[in-house]
């Protein structure tokens, strides 16, 4: 009696049944018949089930049991209908179970043992997480996928909400088939052996606060833990200045959870756990902000031999050291990429990027990153028209008569791509200040000069130029330093 | 034994106690300084309990008085050898940790290791002063362990101003007893027999 079929595969079934009779009884004789293929089959079995194709419509099947001495005492026949049998996929196994203790994630790796099945079916796959020595259940997640009548590997990804150190992770999976045309009962499959990711509270000598100095977003929840060896006992548990209400993991394993941490000081906010023999252990956290889009990005180049980049950084990250925001210029055309020496505690950002051979525009992209996140900005630029000056030098002053003069000064850096307007400007007393302006081609490391007439017999001047681009003008220079000169007598 | 000291020899003894004395005081109200400083940037508890720095030779010492000059010296230089190593590797460690929003703890930082560097220089030429030429610092540090984590750092930073600070104190007693003349000579004997 009882007699229940239940099939893997769709091709084999395996059915198994009960005895009523008490009596001890010897091999039992299975015939059946598929009235898809006439010919009887008839074979001896001590177990009490037997694997038999799975019918297209019905299986019609005789079980005579047996006595000791090979007396049939007990015959019936059982006619299974398709419709009765019960599809139970095989038990997943899982392959792999890795974990990435910096990001609290764990990685899960199965098999779909898709090539039993035909190609298309809808899978899903239920997978447990459990915690704790109670083996607490944290999550349960269906993933679905299409088996594509191939084994292939799946994997799915678990992030923890505290660190796998905290306590161990148990994880287990199952699976359920939709096979339309199976006109059987369907069911979910056993579940899988327990997979385990063991905690430091599962390692005897193992102890600790955790995370161990990690990096989180303001605003962030974080579960810290504290394990402790043996023969300790936690006394408090402290946030900052502030103590926690301790979640118990394990026997040696005691948790807070922080809620929207707020930024921390620039060494981090320590999280301190004191035992009852008088030590502390801990760990810090750092909380800041992912980097904001650079704002104001400008480029110009002050002598085509660099290119120098600033923007304004936005919101402070409030992360310093090893854990600063980070910045680098990529110029797409070139490809080349440099990092930028970045000072996080003046707010102006300055990058220097060298000017390349025979390259006129720069398709600039300013990366930034810190441990939070990154953001970019870009900017494209045309050198010839983001041509700042230095200061012009060297000004000298020579008189030719005396109502003129004869101007001399040098500007360092290779202008041979552009021409350049210069600015005079001329002074002498109360008079009004004269600016003369005058242009020429940009030379290179040169001096350039520079006649002015109509001046005054006898009369002190004082001069100082500055330059820029004459086509597209960008800045100007600053003023070079101021030279006095006194025209000669008439 | 050494006998008495030439006059000179005593006279210099008494200078370079002297000034090692005052460069000593100063170290340590520096090191007082600095510890409120560190306390309150490192965001730790000033009454935190911290076990004793590796590498270290601990200020107390039993039966002080019984120690020879030589050994007071020797003593007092390894310790400050310990302390300038360390003093270097906290300076990397805030420069990594804090880079230029540390640089005020830096910087106070270097002050302390530069008079450290400074005494140790001056407790080797008191010990040359007794033709006794310094151990050499060869396989001196600390054998390399696996990298503290952060809190671990601020802990051990807490724990080296705290004893430098009574290395400091205890160094000025030792200076004291050395530039003490012998009884009844006037002048101060020579290292090996000063208690």
């Amino acid at each position: 009696k009882n007699l229940k079929c239940v099939t893997h595969n769709l091709h084999k079934m395996t059915c198994t049944w009960d005895v009523s009779s008490r009596r001890r009884h010897g091999q039992t004789d299975i015939c059946y018949t598929t009235n898809d293929f006439p010919p009887l089959v008839c074979f001896k079995t001590k177990e009490k089930k037997v694997e038999i194709p799975v019918p297209d419509s019905s299986t019609t099947m005789t079980i005579t049991t047996n006595s000791i001495s090979g007396t049939a005492f007990a015959t019936k026949e059982f006619e299974i209908h398709k419709k009765d049998v019960l599809f139970v996929p095989v038990t997943p196994r899982i392959l792999s179970l890795t974990p990435d203790f910096s990001t609290s994630t764990i990685n899960l790796k199965w098999s779909d043992n898709g090539s039993v099945f035909p190609n298309g079916l809808d899978a899903f796959w239920q997978i447990q997480i459990l915690r704790k020595e109670t083996m607490e259940k944290v999550t349960e997640v269906t993933y679905y996928s299409k088996l594509t009548h191939e084994d292939v590997i799946l994997s799915w990804n678990w992030t923890s909400d505290m660190p796998l150190e905290c306590t161990s992770h148990y994880v287990k999976i199952r699976c359920y088939i939709n096979v339309t045309q199976f006109v059987g009962l369907k069911d979910w499959s056993d579940w899988s052996p327990i997979g385990v990711i063991p905690g430091k509270d599962a390692d005897p000598s193992g102890s600790g606060v955790f995370p161990l100095d990690t990096v989180v977003a303001v605003g962030s929840d974080v579960t810290f833990c504290c394990v402790h060896e043996e023969d300790q006992n936690i006394t408090t548990m402290s946030y900052g200045s502030k103590s926690y209400p301790m979640i118990q993991l394990s026997s040696r394993s005691y948790a807070i959870r922080v809620l929207n941490a707020s930024a921390s000081d620039t060494s981090g906010t320590n999280v301190v756990c004191r035992l009852n023999n008088g030590m502390m252990d801990g760990t810090v956290l750092f909380v800041g902000y992912a980097p904001d889009i650079p704002q104001d990005i400008s480029c110009e180049t002050p002598n085509f031999l660099t290119i120098k980049c600033t923007w304004k950084p936005g919101r402070p990250s409030g992360l310093y050291g090893k854990r600063r925001t980070k910045y680098s210029l990529f110029e797409r055309k070139s490809g080349k990429n440099v990092s930028c020496e970045v000072n996080e505690m003046n707010r102006e950002r300055i990058c220097g990027f060298p000017v390349l051979a025979d390259q006129k525009t720069y398709d600039f992209i300013l990366g930034v990153s810190n441990p939070i996140g990154q953001t970019e900005s870009s900017l494209l630029v045309d050198l010839t028209q983001r041509v700042h000056p230095k200061t012009p030098e060297k000004l000298t002053v020579s008189g030719s008569n005396s109502t003129s003069i004869h101007l001399r000064w040098f500007i360092n850096g290779s202008f041979t791509e552009i021409r350049l307007l210069c600015q005079i400007e001329i002074s002498s007393g109360h008079s009004e200040r004269k600016l003369h302006n005058i242009s020429m081609p940009g030379g290179k490391f040169s001096s350039y000069t520079a006649q002015l007439n109509a001046l005054h017999p006898y009369t002190k001047y004082q001069f100082r130029v500055r330059c820029s681009a004459a086509d597209h003008f960008w800045k100007w220079s600053d003023w070079s330093r101021v030279e006095e000169h006194t025209t000669s007598e008439a | 034994m050494a006998g008495a000291d030439s006059p000179s020899t005593a006279l210099r003894r008494r200078d370079l106690c002297t000034r090692g004395i005052r460069l000593v005081g100063k170290m340590r109200s520096d090191v007082i300084d600095l510890l409120d400083t560190y306390v309150e940037r490192q965001g730790l508890d000033a009454s935190a309990s911290v076990a004793a720095v590796e590498g270290v030779p601990p200020a107390a010492v039993e039966r002080w008085d019984e120690q020879t000059g030589t050994q007071r010296l020797l003593e007092n230089l390894a310790a400050y050898r310990a302390f300038r190593a360390l003093l270097a590797q906290m300076l990397e460690e805030q420069r990594e940790q804090l880079g230029e929003a540390g640089a005020a703890l830096g910087r106070a930082l270097a002050a302390v290791l530069l008079q450290v560097s400074a005494f140790t220089y001056h407790l080797e030429e008191l010990l040359r002063l007794e033709s006794r030429s310094p151990p050499s610092e060869e396989g001196d540090g600390p054998p390399p362990r696996p990298p503290l984590s952060l809190f671990e750092q601020k802990l051990r930073g807490l724990g080296v101003l705290r004893e430098l600070a009574q290395w400091a104190l205890r160094s000025a007693r030792d200076l004291r007893q050395l530039a003490k003349p012998s009884p009844g000579t006037g002048s101060a004997p020579g290292l090996a027999e000063s208690p």
